[in-house]
């Protein structure tokens, strides 16, 4: 089989992982070498669906031993197989990257033998990558539960990002559908890899050269709409990932229909208006200093798919509005709908120089069209008549651009790029 | 009288139309570039002449008495060559030297504002350029790329690639502008192309292209196609020069 078939195989057998960012590592090219990171990662395509491309992302082989019922790789799958060898993986990364298709490599792959061979396999290829090819570009790589300790520790060396994906949101969900998976076999490899950075972090503030261990931070997915977990119990989820193991970034996918399981539910499309409303949410918990509890409850589960978190948020809490954008402080103005990070420091900035009047705002970036019924400028509100949350709602909804949807989307999916505040 | 100054287009001849409305009593009404002066018989022109040290002065007394980042943003501003920037661009700096580092702040302010969204927009294209640049393999292993970007950015791009492909010999060409840069592992410079340049491409050029063409397509999910998504992310007038895209 060629490279070329094998490239086809390997990348559709791994587009179903979302994750693409190349962002939150520095690494720096060394003399004779080639590649850096870029701390913000940098976006090179769009595939037809809209998402980014930054990485190669590719298995390395999709033989697996395992027969998870939600994956495409599943050993039971009548399905054509391929397995890139580490001088294919080596020259594919190296010759794409310096025609700057990629800013790395995304390297994951299925199980074959047991997972401690799968990490051999990988460690083999980053190894070769860094110290034969002097490659210092983006790398990101899988960690495959129940691997040792002892494999995953030295990958981290090497790479500048990790991740180990949760899939299923609760341990029902892996038991139904990932029977060779639990939770303590991912959430134990999660831990290590947490400790190990803050580890090497100490090491590095007293020794210079002391090495970087996933200086880019470990990420994980969760997959949307193949269990019957709610939004609360997966936001809850990632909550707990951000606040007790560190993770840079979870991901958020709607699940495509791959298989048919007496298991697995039965959908028209992927539920991907779902999907981005957690991406919102997801934002709102790491920028936005909003907590799971205050976005959704019991009583309301699950998003709203008609308006985004963050408007439902402040309709809920319409008693604490209008803010009056000349007075009040950060904190309260990144509540406000449609005033982002950004702008509610350019407000904090420029309100310095004299009170900012209706048209500052305009200037400052701030979506006026949602944030008007919230915010009083000057002591003058410019939004209804009245502050009744249902009409603004209804306004909100209807009265908005129609394409405001799509621009919302993809402004959430760049990342917010350039902002160097938005580290992700 | 409406006065014009008129000067060569270069970011040193507009740092010295700078110095000269400073201390001269003709203030000017626009500053204009060779290219783009206007016949009119109501215009009083003043060709300024382009001295190093002059130009030098300028540029230190806005990076010390302003801020480094606002010779910054005045320096992509002059990129963008937006008509009429550089009378936004001495508003700015004559702003900025009355208030000093935090002129950036300023948002309310009219010319802070310009400078400001012109600085975003010209960074913006820069950033989507270090990943949407498409180099292709010349037979000496020279990589090439050509662009032709909406601002003059080449010279703020090139150092992003000579820290990646220091070991590299590399040509970026601005088809639009007909200037490229040129980097030898060693050294790099801005130069104007005239005519075309006799390209014959690497052998496994052709294969690392079809590589990535078919990498392009299988990576997309069908099933959540989304095309106006992928446009607004990457527009159109870029595809042009990208290999998936047909360029």
């Amino acid at each position: 089989m060629d490279v070329l078939d094998k490239l086809r195989i390997l990348s559709d057998a791994a587009k179903y992982d979302v994750s693409c960012s190349s962002s939150g590592s520095g690494r720096k090219n060394k003399k004779g070498g080639i590649g850096s990171a870029s701390i913000n990662g940098i976006c090179h395509s769009w595939s037809d669906d809209g998402r980014c491309i930054s990485l190669l992302k590719i298995l390395m082989t999709n033989y697996c031993i395992y027969d998870c019922a939600y994956c495409v790789n599943r050993s039971s799958n009548d399905l054509e197989r391929a397995t890139l060898t580490p001088d294919e993986i080596v020259d594919l990364t190296i010759n794409f990257y310096r025609r700057n298709y990629i800013e790395g490599l995304f390297l994951s792959s299925a199980i074959i033998k047991s997972p401690n061979h799968t990490m051999e396999l990988i460690l083999n290829v980053v190894k070769r990558l860094r110290e034969v090819e002097g490659f210092n570009g983006y790398i990101h790589t899988k960690a495959i539960p129940h691997a040792d300790k002892r494999i995953i520790d030295e990958i981290g060396l090497y790479v500048d990002r990790m991740s180990i994906n949760i899939e299923l949101p609760s341990e029902n969900g892996l038991k139904l559908l990932a029977p060779n998976k639990t939770k303590k076999s991912i959430l134990t490899p999660m831990g290590n890899i947490r400790n190990r950075i803050v580890e090497t972090r100490e090491e590095k503030k007293k020794f210079k050269y002391a090495n970087s261990f996933v200086p880019g931070g470990q990420s994980t997915q969760l997959i949307v709409g193949a269990t019957e977990d709610n939004d609360l119990k997966i936001l809850k989820l990632s909550e707990g990932l951000y606040d007790g193991y560190n993770l840079k970034r979870v991901y958020y996918s709607a699940y495509v229909p791959v298989a048919k399981s007496p298991n697995l539910p039965v959908l028209d499309s992927p539920p991907v208006i779902r999907e981005n409303r957690l991406y919102q949410a997801d934002w709102l918990l790491r920028f936005y200093k909003f907590k799971a509890d205050e976005l959704l409850d019991e009583n309301m589960p699950n998003f709203d798919l008609s308006l985004d978190p963050k408007c439902n948020w402040a309709l809920r809490n319409i008693g604490i509005f209008p803010v009056e954008i000349n007075r009040a402080d950060y904190n309260t103005l990144l509540r406000v709908p449609g005033i982002g990070v950004k702008s509610a420091r350019r407000i904090v900035a420029a309100r310095k120089f004299g009170p900012l009047n209706y048209d500052n705002l305009k200037k400052l970036n701030i979506v006026l069209k949602r944030a008007k019924y919230f915010i009083t400028c000057n002591g003058k509100y410019y939004g209804m008549s009245s502050m009744n949350p249902e009409k603004i709602r209804k306004k909100l909804i209807y009265g908005l651009d129609r394409n405001i949807f799509e621009k919302q989307l993809s402004l959430w999916e760049m990342g917010g790029f350039n902002d160097k505040s938005l580290h992700i | 009288m409406i006065n014009h100054y008129i000067y060569d287009g270069s970011f040193d001849g507009l740092l010295n139309a700078i110095y000269k409305a400073y201390y001269t009593p003709d203030k000017p009404d626009k500053i204009l570039s060779y290219e783009k002066r206007e016949d009119n018989f109501l215009v009083k022109e003043i060709l300024i002449d382009t001295d190093a040290k002059k130009a030098k002065k300028v540029y230190e007394a806005i990076d010390k008495k302003i801020s480094p980042a606002a010779l910054r943003k005045i320096y992509y501003a002059y990129l963008s060559e937006i008509d009429g920037i550089e009378m936004d661009i001495l508003n700015f700096v004559r702003l900025g030297f009355k208030i000093g580092t935090d002129i950036e702040l300023n948002l309310a302010n009219e010319a802070v504002f310009k400078i400001e969204s012109i600085y975003n927009k010209v960074s913006h294209e820069r950033h989507r350029m270090t990943g949407l640049i498409r180099f292709k393999e010349l037979k000496n292993n020279i990589l090439y790329a050509e662009i032709s970007p909406d601002y003059n950015l080449v010279g703020i791009i090139a150092p992003h690639f000579i820290k990646r492909l220091s070991n590299e010999n590399f040509i970026i060409h601005d088809k639009k502008r007909n200037i490229s840069v040129f980097y030898n592992k060693k050294e790099w410079i801005v130069r104007e192309i005239k005519g075309d340049l006799n390209i014959i491409f690497n052998e496994k050029e052709e294969d690392y292209q079809n590589l990535w063409k078919m990498y392009f397509k299988s990576i997309s999910i069908k099933e959540k196609f989304n095309p106006k998504l992928q446009r607004s992310n990457m527009p159109k007038k870029y595809w042009k020069y990208l290999i998936e895209k047909g360029g």
